[in-house]
C-alpha cells in the first residue's frame, strides 16, 4: 500500500495504491489530515492502482469529504475508480454525492 | 473442492493474508471473477470484526474455512471471543444525504449485501461463527 501526497496550485493529489483494509484506514485518514492542516481541502483522489477499498477505508474518506466541505471550504473529488470499487461506493449510496471523474486531469481542473 | 482453512492471529496486519487464502479457494472453486472482489470484501469485514472486537484487545484465534456446498461457495469465519450481536449493529442509511447520515454500520452492511447468504452462529465450543455463502454462477 503506498499513499502519496501531489502539491497542486488548485488541489493537493492524493494517490493511493494498493490495498486498503482496516490496518492502513488510520494512515489513509492521517494523510487527509495533513492536507487540511496545511489549509488545502480541495483534495483529489486518485484511486486508479487501488485494489481493494474496505468500509474503515471507506469511513476515512467520508469523515475527509464532510471535513473539506464544512463553510463551503472545499471538496474530495475522486478520479479513477475501478468498476468493482465504484460498485461497492454505489451499494453504500456514495456516488449520488462524491464527485467521480474518469482520470486526474479532469478532477484537478473541475476545481 | 476440499475445504481449505487458514488459521491466523488476531491482528489487522493479517488481513491481505486472508484476502489473498479466499480469493484463491473462490477461483479454484469456480466462482466467477466479478464475484471474487465481494467474497473478498464480505470475508475482510467479518474478520475486521473479529479482529477488532472478539478479544478485547488482546491476541486470540481466527479461523477462515471455505468450501463449496451445493451451488454456494462459503467461507466460514470463526473466532474464540466475545460474542458478536450483529442485531446492536445500527443500518445505515444509504440514501440519506452525508450530513444526516451516521458512518457507522457500513461494514456488516456489505456482508449482508455482497454475499448471497448469512448465518451468525455462537456456541461456546465452537466459538462464534460467521458463515457467508455466494451462488457460483460461473461464465457461460
Amino acid at each position: 500500500m503506498t499513499i502519496e501526497t501531489k502539491e497542486l496550485k488548485r488541489c493537493n493529489v492524493i494517490k493511493l495504491e494498493g490495498r486498503f483494509d482496516s490496518s492502513v484506514a488510520p494512515a489513509l485518514a492521517e494523510a487527509f489530515r495533513e492536507s487540511m492542516d496545511d489549509g488545502v481541502y480541495r483534495i483529489v483522489v486518485d484511486m486508479s492502482g487501488v485494489q481493494f477499498f474496505s468500509s474503515a477505508a471507506i469511513r476515512a474518506l467520508l469523515m475527509a469529504y464532510k471535513e473539506c466541505r464544512r463553510w463551503n471550504r472545499g471538496d474530495v473529488r475522486l478520479a479513477a475508480v475501478p468498476e468493482h470499487i465504484a460498485g461497492v461506493f454505489d451499494l453504500a449510496g456514495i456516488l449520488s454525492f462524491v464527485e467521480i471523474y474518469p482520470d486526474t486531469t479532469f478532477a484537478v481542473g473541475s476545481f | 473442492m476440499p475445504p481449505f482453512e487458514l488459521c491466523v492471529n488476531s491482528d489487522l496486519s493479517q488481513l491481505a493474508r486472508i484476502s489473498e487464502f479466499v480469493s484463491l479457494s473462490a477461483r479454484r472453486a469456480g466462482v466467477a471473477e466479478a464475484d471474487v472482489y465481494d467474497i473478498q470484501m464480505a470475508t475482510d469485514e467479518a474478520c475486521t470484526n473479529s479482529i477488532e472486537h472478539a478479544y478485547d484487545g488482546d491476541t486470540g484465534e481466527v479461523r477462515i474455512c471455505c468450501w463449496v456446498e451445493n451451488k454456494d461457495f462459503v467461507v466460514r469465519v470463526t473466532d474464540f471471543g466475545k460474542r458478536f450481536d450483529p442485531d446492536k449493529v445500527p443500518v445505515p442509511d444509504t440514501k440519506a444525504p452525508l450530513e444526516s447520515r451516521d458512518i457507522g454500520g457500513l461494514g456488516l452492511f456489505f456482508m449482508r449485501e455482497l454475499t448471497d447468504g448469512i448465518e451468525f452462529h455462537s456456541d461456546g465450543e465452537k466459538g462464534n461463527q460467521v458463515i457467508l455463502r455466494k451462488r457460483i454462477s460461473r461464465a457461460e
